[in-house]
């Protein structure tokens, strides 16, 4: 039956080269859409490991960035005297907010040079975790205890830990930030593992991550934001009062005020609108292949009504005319996508994408977007296709 | 003989006017695509209007600095004391502007608090961008050198802080500074241009960043005419060379070039920072390599619709083969035949394009948003069509050139 089906296209291979090229391209398309749009769902609903309710973030901007000798003590002081204000229940200090597209990278190693990874680093203060309402999985959090030790206290997440000490218990374990031998590095001693902490937000991919406990007395303090617990139900009019506070503190300094819900809201908006975009052009990309589509079956069945009238006259019903237009053309997109799917299959093996792409995704996307085009191509096929079985025989065979 | 093949064409076309349809709405929707991305374009690299002496100035909106021994480097906007002590004395340069980039504040009135943005420009900044004034004056020189709290804002801005009454004289609380409105001015977005509230800098409320060499400003370097920007470039590299930091143990060479609006988006896309070549043309090619590539799908799909006609046609291909007709004039004759539908086809896009646009500038989705259709876009559009046409037409008027003629007439392809 199919030997049957497969000599007529054959039979106009190049024709249906073209249209085949056109299918595949569609495919790729629509997979890379639905990919995109699949590996968004996956990650909006991962844990980011925070909660942003009711949390307030200042981003100090001060007049000379270089030169801040004593930047610990000063920090400290922004954080003491916000703490003050009564609709302030908690205040924390860290390097930048979340919901910010700011980074800090950095390369970590065991202290023997054993295993090195990058990560992604944060300066916190000891109330980062209260205010951001973050619990640890394994060990404690950092407190004031850890003051004066001669690691620096550090919270990382479960995928670091899994890098740096496979099979192993990480708390207590101690990391640094530079080769063995170099001077300037860092002694680290990890205290907790968290789940994990996007500080981007929701669409963020998951990464390694170091929270560094941050010291009041540190000479150089890479802080640049406090973080506010305000009291649930404190309305917008509080920035006023906030920034009449801060200029209290420092009058020569400017202040950045916004409460995460913003942030965030112009963190998704920010991630989403490309991809929005990219979706409309593709949308239309569509919407042309599936009107040609429809041109070409449509020419197609029209230069075929002779031989349709034939098969008629033979004994063929509608519904076998029916049958054979729609399962030629669905025979015709499954050998584009066949191609197609052993393109794209060789980024899941290759791993090129990374997480981005791992195999469940890929074969939901591959599922979706063949699903998608068979669809496609049927209702594309449907009216020549009904058209071809109305016809009379005797009509079809005196055609011109 | 051209009339002839626009007759045929006529014909062609009318006679299924289903498929016409579906071709010229394919056309259409392509082209409108891609005119809206080259209008958009267009209006951020030459724009008119506020920005509309873009080809006659100049920005630096980077310093580069180079560390000892080449290990760091650090890419910051400049600050103002760079601007002020090397760049200010430019020969070359009839104004040199300051302006840093646009911060986001808060605005208290009373209980109420808008989140806008803002720059601190300098009075020479008035004088080079050509802002339209609607209400009250421009910031002068004497406001920078007195120091005034005074702010400019845009129309939308006083229509949202100022609703029903006269922005102009009103005080307003900015980040915990009061100024008083002096002026209200058209919206507009552009690289330079764009914010809600323009302050003098000499209101900022430190005066360390005028010692500071890295901030957060760009200079505007207005030539006095077209023709000088070359030398202007030649200039600012120079001064680059001569660029002393604060520190020299520390921080040893400075890198900084004078950019068009093209080259400025050119060396921040593909990171030239380095490089006296900005990659404009580089990124020229890939804007319109990408622009093929968008096109490839619909040519394809507008190639299999054309394949089909083809066959529609084997008898008069038949018939003109029999009496003489060449491949090559086939081949000419059904190439032009579908330049001319993706012409028409071009020509309904810049409408819908123009439709397009219009709601985007309604829609808000991108602030402040104004562009026009122009003579530029326009002709690029008539390129894009011409080359859509040539894309999607030459393989099927090559499979319909080589049809044997006899079998052609016969009416079986």
């Amino acid at each position: 039956m199919f030997r049957h089906l497969l000599k007529p296209i054959w039979r106009r291979k190049s024709r249906n080269l073209m249209l085949s090229l056109e299918i595949l391209l569609t495919f790729l398309v629509v997979f890379a859409i639905v990919a995109a749009a699949g590996r968004c769902y996956q990650l909006y609903h991962l844990p980011t490991g925070f909660s942003y309710d009711n949390v307030w973030s200042v981003q100090l901007e001060q007049p000379n960035e270089e030169g801040s000798k004593d930047g610990g003590a000063i920090v400290e002081k922004f954080r003491r005297g916000l703490q003050d204000l009564p609709e302030v229940e908690q205040a924390s200090l860290s390097s930048f907010s979340p919901y910010l597209s700011a980074t800090w990278r950095s390369a970590v190693n065991l202290p023997d040079g054993g295993k090195q990874a990058e990560t992604d680093m944060l300066d916190i203060s000891d109330d980062f975790f209260a205010t951001l309402d973050m619990s640890v999985e394994k060990g404690r959090v950092f407190s004031a205890a850890d003051e004066g030790a001669a690691e620096t206290a550090v919270v990382i997440n479960r995928q670091l830990a899994e890098t740096l000490f496979p099979g192993q218990d990480p708390v207590g374990k101690i990391i640094s930030d530079g080769e063995p031998g170099s001077e300037a590095r860092t002694m680290m001693k990890v205290t907790g593992v968290i789940e994990d902490f996007r500080n981007k937000g929701e669409f963020m991919s998951p990464t390694n991550f170091v929270l560094k406990r941050f010291s009041p007395v540190a000479e150089n303090a890479m802080i640049r934001t406090v973080l506010l617990k305000v009291r649930p139900g404190t309305s917008r009019d509080f920035e006023l009062k906030l920034s009449q506070q801060l200029k209290l503190i420092r009058n020569d300094w400017s202040y950045r005020i916004s409460p995460l819900g913003d942030l965030r809201k112009s963190m998704l908006q920010e991630t989403l609108t490309p991809l929005v975009v990219l979706s409309v052009i593709a949308g239309f990309l569509l919407l042309m292949v599936a009107f040609g589509l429809f041109g070409v079956l449509w020419q197609n069945t029209t230069r075929r009504i002779p031989e349709i009238g034939l098969r008629r006259a033979t004994g063929a019903t509608s519904a076998d005319i029916y049958r054979q237009i729609i399962i030629e053309q669905l025979l015709l997109t499954s050998l584009a996508m066949a191609v197609g799917l052993i393109l794209l299959v060789q980024l899941p093996i290759t791993g090129v994408l990374g997480q981005n792409l791992d195999w469940p995704l890929f074969l939901g996307a591959a599922a979706t977007a063949i699903g998608l085009m068979a669809l496609v191509s049927v209702l594309c096929a449907l009216y020549p296709a009904w058209q071809a079985s109305r016809l009379s025989p005797t009509e079809a065979l005196h055609y011109e | 003989m051209i009339r002839n093949y626009l007759l045929t064409a006529w014909k062609v076309y009318t006679r299924r006017k289903l498929f016409t349809a579906i071709n010229l709405l394919c056309i259409t929707l392509t082209l409108m695509v891609l005119l809206v991305v080259t209008a958009l374009l267009q209006n951020e690299l030459y724009p008119t209007g506020v920005e509309g002496k873009s080809d006659r100035y100049l920005q630096v909106g980077t310093v580069v600095s180079i560390g000892k021994g080449g290990n760091a480097t650090r890419h910051s906007p400049l600050g103002y004391k760079l601007i002020e002590k090397y760049l200010k004395p430019m020969k070359t340069a009839q104004l040199v502007a300051a302006v840093t980039g646009p911060r986001t504040v808060s605005v208290y009135q009373g209980d109420r608090i808008n989140e806008v943005q803002m720059r601190r420009a300098d009075a020479n900044y008035w004088k080079v961008l050509d802002f339209v004034l609607v209400d009250g004056r421009l910031p002068t020189v004497e406001d920078d050198t007195r120091g005034r709290f005074v702010a400019v804002i845009n129309q939308s801005t006083a229509r949202k802080l100022f609703p029903g009454i006269q922005a102009v004289g009103q005080p307003m609380n900015i980040g915990g500074q009061s100024f008083q409105v002096i002026g209200v001015v058209e919206d507009t977005m552009h690289l330079n241009s764009y914010s809600d509230i323009w302050t003098p800098i000499s209101t900022d409320p430190s005066t360390e960043f005028r010692n500071q060499m890295w901030g957060d400003f760009s200079a505007l370097l207005l030539a006095r005419d077209a023709s000088d920007l070359p030398a202007m470039k030649a200039e600012v590299a120079e001064i680059a060379k001569r660029v002393q930091f604060d520190d020299p143990k520390e921080w040893t060479t400075a890198i900084m070039w004078g950019d068009t609006k093209l080259d400025f988006f050119a060396r921040g896309l593909l990171n030239n920072e380095q490089n006296a070549d900005s990659g404009a043309a580089m990124f020229l090619t890939i804007v319109a390599v990408l622009m093929l590539f968008f096109m490839l799908l619909p040519a394809l799909n507008l190639v299999n619709l054309n394949m089909g006609r083809i066959m529609e046609r084997s008898s008069e291909i038949g018939v003109r083969k029999a009496f003489g007709a060449s491949s090559s004039q086939l081949v000419v004759q059904f190439v032009i035949e579908n330049i001319l539908l993706c012409l028409f086809g071009g020509l309904l896009a810049l409408l819908a394009a123009k439709g397009v646009l219009l709601w985007l500038e309604g829609s808000g989705l991108i602030p402040y948003l104004d562009v026009d259709i122009n003579l530029a876009v326009f002709f690029i559009g008539l390129v894009l069509a011409t080359v859509f046409g040539l894309l999607s037409g030459v393989i099927p008027a090559w499979k319909m050139s080589r049809l044997n003629p006899v079998q052609a007439l016969k009416g079986a392809a």
